[in-house]
């Protein structure tokens, strides 16, 4: 018996594994980045959440103590752990219940840049999120000299917005503009004629699209390591540095430059690459990137600036101390010029067309027609602005062919180990086309939610492959947990491993990873509100073991699909002098529940509801069929009856009736309804909403059947609050007052 | 009269006091901002310059700018980063490469504060556009300034003549007599007073029309000291019959200064000076 004890001391002393332990309190806090106090979620005390260092072969203990009023869950972005400590709350485990302390503990079997968040709700978004370091061991053969034993510093990258984030997740729901206000990108009529882009507007339109943009949401701030602005002056001249940089804003890719010159790539997503120089690089929502820089030059401090993809703000870095160099800051995105390459992009049925330039990698970036660095500055109408290359086909979105600035594309990425995985074992292959549909914000794969598919089966010791392709027209950094996967690209067997993969518009990917630990692991999209709206799907292993964390599957996974099945309220009144004139809407992915109202101040103006439920077909989700039921009121003269296009009568005095129609959206955004009545009659509509005028006001126009039309204006004062003016035919010329939630 | 003085100089004081009392919290610091000219003084105080929160008034003498700032609001490192992001070094920021060069040539100042970098050869040079030095000697500047003076007509941008002007009164004043050769050195005394005469009075006069009477005077004299003080590369003398006036260019092409656009290829040269 004793020698047993004996020899198990040995192995544990052989193997020296050391525990590293970490407590980690998350507290509601508030927090003040822009004048105003604000909800926040911090951990231990600060935003972001602490760095969490380990050595390669450590074991780590992290006791998350749940000091919120709310559930929460820890996600460690990037490791390989077992399926049980991965944090996603409904799937591997049940979330941490309020103030109650849970342990993660998971052997540290890699190293590398990563980084941790919360994987409940849009926590993510308030402050859960921090830096997740391994270092190599001191006798790791990868050991690079030059590179691994330069002075770290780790670096996560965010944005702030004094917005709630569950308000932001109902604004996108529900199209509202109200962020392309703040950030200048309504792209109105009246813009377009300004620019000389009337034209590229109506077809804009004509295709079905609202305002394009390259990111969702508006924010107030933009952090690196949780402030807007950080030195790290324990640098001087001739030092070299190793920043290692994660993404951890939950919707916003940032452009990294530096005042100091060239950036050198050596890692990505905790994975050695070859260095590689470059001159900027996106970094996708998710992404970790290590990069060094030199500081040329003593008493003197460089910018390194982290600019989100919309370019409304910016966060910098001062490395060094003393004088502060500043990088040139990125130029305002020409969108006119982005719209005309949409409008090219676009087919009449929704579908993109890449004009067979087989996209993939990031190589060629359609969005460079937008950058006045790469593609000269916006000119005035009537003159081209200069391309260095007019041959067009794919080389006119190659922005390294275009200027001298070397932007980093996942071509450019090899790993500095072979990556090929074990040959002879059976391969599956699936293919999942990224959709979605900016008007009514709905992100799938295969026009697909989370919600609406199985778990998708994949087998232990097989090679799985995956090709996706993006038809969408936002870009998607898809993230895989608990697996690192092979990004094919042109370096063969030494193709680099990742576990983001970004991919814009039109572009094609494959991926291929090993199967190789058992569990249920989350693929979606990182940022938070596309995932949120169930962009992903789940992959599990056949015949695994069932989860001891998740007691009752059944519950668990009702509650993890009610994420994407949630309804979305929003609700708008116009106070007019001439009477009330407002709708209220409850949608999902699928499914519209809407009345709309016509309240007079007297009788012989009447009063007016429709009520409208029906659900959403097809990808673009132009038709939707419903049921419905109208009521009104209505005081008219003896005798008086209306009589519509199609002869036929009805009293508007007193009705109540049923309904069955249709809505299909039309070029030029317009909405096209008939609806048939159980007294008989039929209606045909033709409505606009929301025409943008100039960059604050919208005009409403609507005819049917029933010789009714009204024609209004809305000028946008606040996010809730607008002064309107329209023309009804039952209520005559009224003004008021918008009130939206 | 003497009341109405009073009462506009009641006024004005009321209103400069009025424009103050906008920034709450104020507080005011003197910065040091690099620059040259009028040109940079526009430049720098409306990228500065924030309503009711920052006003920023730069000297061009002493290279300093009065700051007042509404202390509740924003930061001296603030106002500097915007101004730092038009062009202008200062104490706290260097500007970045991009937009120093993007400066008109009358604004690009000797960037003093931005400390030896092994690769940045671009950065070191003042002047950089001027890729042709006319003469290596103690004259260049009043040369190099005379052109850009130029341009500046032929622009026909009053500000930017002014601006240039002061340039060169000042390239004029700074000219060490006792590095000059001794033909040099009596042609100069001949011709400098007139030229720093015209140069003053193009500086300080208003209306491009009056500026080119002074550009008349000065092209010529400075015609005469360039025969004999002659550069390493050929200067063109050339002729406005319009004007009847004579002008200096390193491009045998005419490009008019005293008609700018309007008749901008009017003229003909007459003399190359080699």
């Amino acid at each position: 018996m004793k020698s047993i004890y004996l020899l198990m001391l040995f192995a544990i002393t052989a193997s020296a594994q050391k525990v590293v332990r970490y407590d980690l309190y998350v507290r509601d806090t508030l927090v003040n980045f822009t004048g105003t106090q604000k909800r926040a979620i911090a951990v231990n005390g600060q935003i972001p959440m602490p760095t969490l260092t380990f050595t390669e072969g450590d074991i780590a203990e992290i006791y998350v103590h749940n000091e919120m009023d709310k559930e929460t869950s820890l996600h460690w972005h990037g490791l390989f752990l077992p399926n049980r400590e991965d944090g996603v709350p409904y799937l591997t485990q049940m979330p941490i219940q309020p103030h109650s302390v849970y342990k993660y503990t998971f052997p540290i079997i890699q190293h590398g840049t990563h980084w941790y968040h919360s994987h409940s709700g849009l926590q993510e978004q308030i402050g859960m999120y921090g830096s997740f370091i391994i270092n190599k061991k001191a006798d790791d053969p990868t050991f690079r000299k030059g590179i691994d034993d330069l002075p770290t510093v780790p670096i996560i990258l965010s944005e702030w917005t004094d917005m709630k984030p569950h308000n932001i997740h109902r604004l996108l729901h529900n199209a509202s503009d109200w962020f392309a206000i703040k950030k200048g990108t309504t792209q109105s009529y009246g813009e377009a004629i300004r620019h000389g882009h009337f034209f590229t507007k109506v077809v804009n339109e004509w295709k079905r699209m609202n305002a394009m943009d390259v990111s969702d949401v508006y924010y107030d701030r933009f952090l690196i390591n949780g402030k807007n602005e950080n030195q790290l002056s324990q640098f001087k001249g001739g030092d070299k540095v190793r920043l290692r940089i994660s993404n951890g804003g939950a919707s916003s890719n940032f452009w990294l430059s530096y005042a100091g010159g060239k950036i050198t790539v050596v890692a990505n997503d905790g994975n050695d690459v070859e260095p590689v120089e470059v001159d900027r690089l996106l970094i996708a929502v998710s992404e970790t990137y290590d990069v060094v820089i030199n500081i040329p030059a003593d008493q003197t401090s460089y910018e390194f600036l982290s600019t989100p993809e919309d370019r409304t703000k910016s966060a910098s870095l001062y490395i060094g101390s003393g004088i502060k160099q500043l990088a040139e800051p990125l130029p305002k995105l020409k969108y006119f010029e982005g719209m005309k390459m949409m409008n090219g992009m676009m087919k009449m049925n929704g579908d993109l067309d890449d004009m067979s330039m087989s996209m993939s990698l990031n190589q060629m970036d359609m969005n460079v027609v937008m950058y006045p660095e790469i593609t000269g500055e916006g000119v005035k109408k009537g003159k081209h602005s200069h391309k260095k290359h007019t041959d067009g086909g794919a080389s006119q979105y190659d922005s390294n062919a275009l200027s001298d600035i070397v932007t980093l594309n996942y071509s450019m990425l090899k790993s500095t180990i072979k990556t090929t995985l074990p040959k002879d074992t059976p391969a599956k292959e699936l293919r999942f086309e990224l959709t979605g549909n900016m008007n009514r914000y709905v992100w799938s794969l295969d026009n697909k939610v989370v919600s609406e598919t199985d778990k998708i089966l994949i087998k232990k010791g097989e090679n799985v492959r995956i090709i996706l392709y993006n038809g969408s027209m936002m870009r998607h950094p898809m993230h895989l947990h608990g697996h690192d996967f092979r990004l094919i690209n042109n370096q063969g067997d030494y193709a680099p491993l990742k576990n983001v993969v970004d991919i814009m518009p039109m572009e094609t990917d494959t991926i291929e990873f090993a199967a190789n630990t058992e569990g249920d692991w989350f693929f979606h999209c990182h940022i938070l509100y596309h995932m949120m709206s169930g962009m992903g799907r789940i992959f599990s292993y056949e015949n695994q073991k069932p989860n001891p964390e998740i007691t009752n599957p059944k519950v668990a996974q009702r509650k993890l699909f009610a994420d994407d099945r949630m309804f979305h309220f929003m609700a708008e009144n116009d106070f007019a002098t001439n009477g009330n004139d407002g709708e209220a809407m409850y949608q999902n992915t699928r499914w519209s529940i809407g009345t709309e109202w016509r309240l007079g101040y007297n009788d012989m103006h009447g009063y007016e509801t429709e009520t409208h439920i029906g659900r959403y077909i097809g990808k673009m989700q132009w038709l939707m069929p419903f049921i419905g039921f109208d009521w009104r009121y209505r005081k008219m003269d003896m005798g008086e009856r209306e009589e519509n296009l199609f002869g036929q009568t009805n009293t508007k005095n007193e009705r109540t009736v049923f309904s069955a129609g249709v809505n299909y959206t039309l070029p030029m955004l317009i909405v096209a309804q008939a609806e048939v009545f159980t007294d008989g009659n039929f209606r045909f509509q033709l409505e606009r909403m929301d025409i943008p005028l100039s960059k604050r006001l919208r005009m409403d126009l609507m005819w049917n059947t029933d010789k009714e039309y009204m024609a209004g204006l809305k000028y946008i004062i606040g996010k809730n609050l607008g002064f309107t003016t329209h023309y009804d035919s039952d209520m005559g010329l009224g003004f008021g007052l918008n009130l939206n939630y | 009269m003497y009341s109405f003085k009073n009462i506009m100089m009641a006024m004005f004081l009321l209103l400069s006091a009025l424009c103050h009392s906008q920034i709450k919290n104020a507080i005011t610091e003197n910065i040091q901002i690099y620059g040259n000219c009028s040109m940079c003084k526009e430049n720098i105080e409306k990228a500065g310059n924030q309503k009711n929160v920052a006003a920023v008034i730069w000297d061009k003498k002493t290279k300093t700018a009065s700051v007042t700032y509404d202390s509740k609001k924003t930061s001296t490192d603030q106002i500097l980063k915007r101004i730092a992001l038009a062009g202008y070094d200062n104490s706290s920021f260097l500007a970045p490469q991009s937009a120093y060069d993007k400066l008109p040539d009358c604004c690009k100042y000797a960037r003093e504060l931005k400390n030896a970098e092994p690769k940045s050869e671009i950065a070191l040079a003042p002047h950089a556009f001027h890729n042709k030095a006319v003469q290596t000697g103690p004259l260049q500047r009043v040369y190099d300034a005379y052109f850009t003076l130029n341009d500046a007509f032929i622009q026909s941008d009053s500000e930017s003549v002014a601006a240039n002007a002061k340039i060169l009164s000042e390239a004029i004043l700074a000219v060490k007599m006792e590095s000059l050769s001794d033909q040099e050195h009596t042609n100069w005394m001949k011709v400098n007073t007139v030229l720093a005469a015209q140069s003053g009075a193009i500086a300080t006069t208003k209306g491009i029309d009056k500026q080119r009477e002074s550009f008349k005077e000065l092209s010529k004299k400075l015609y005469e000291l360039m025969k004999t003080a002659k550069g390493t590369v050929p200067v063109y003398y050339q002729y406005c019959p319009m004007a009847d006036a004579n002008w200096l260019s390193k491009e045998s092409t005419i490009k008019n200064p005293y008609y700018g656009s309007q008749m901008l290829s009017c003229g003909k040269t007459v003399e190359t000076i080699q």
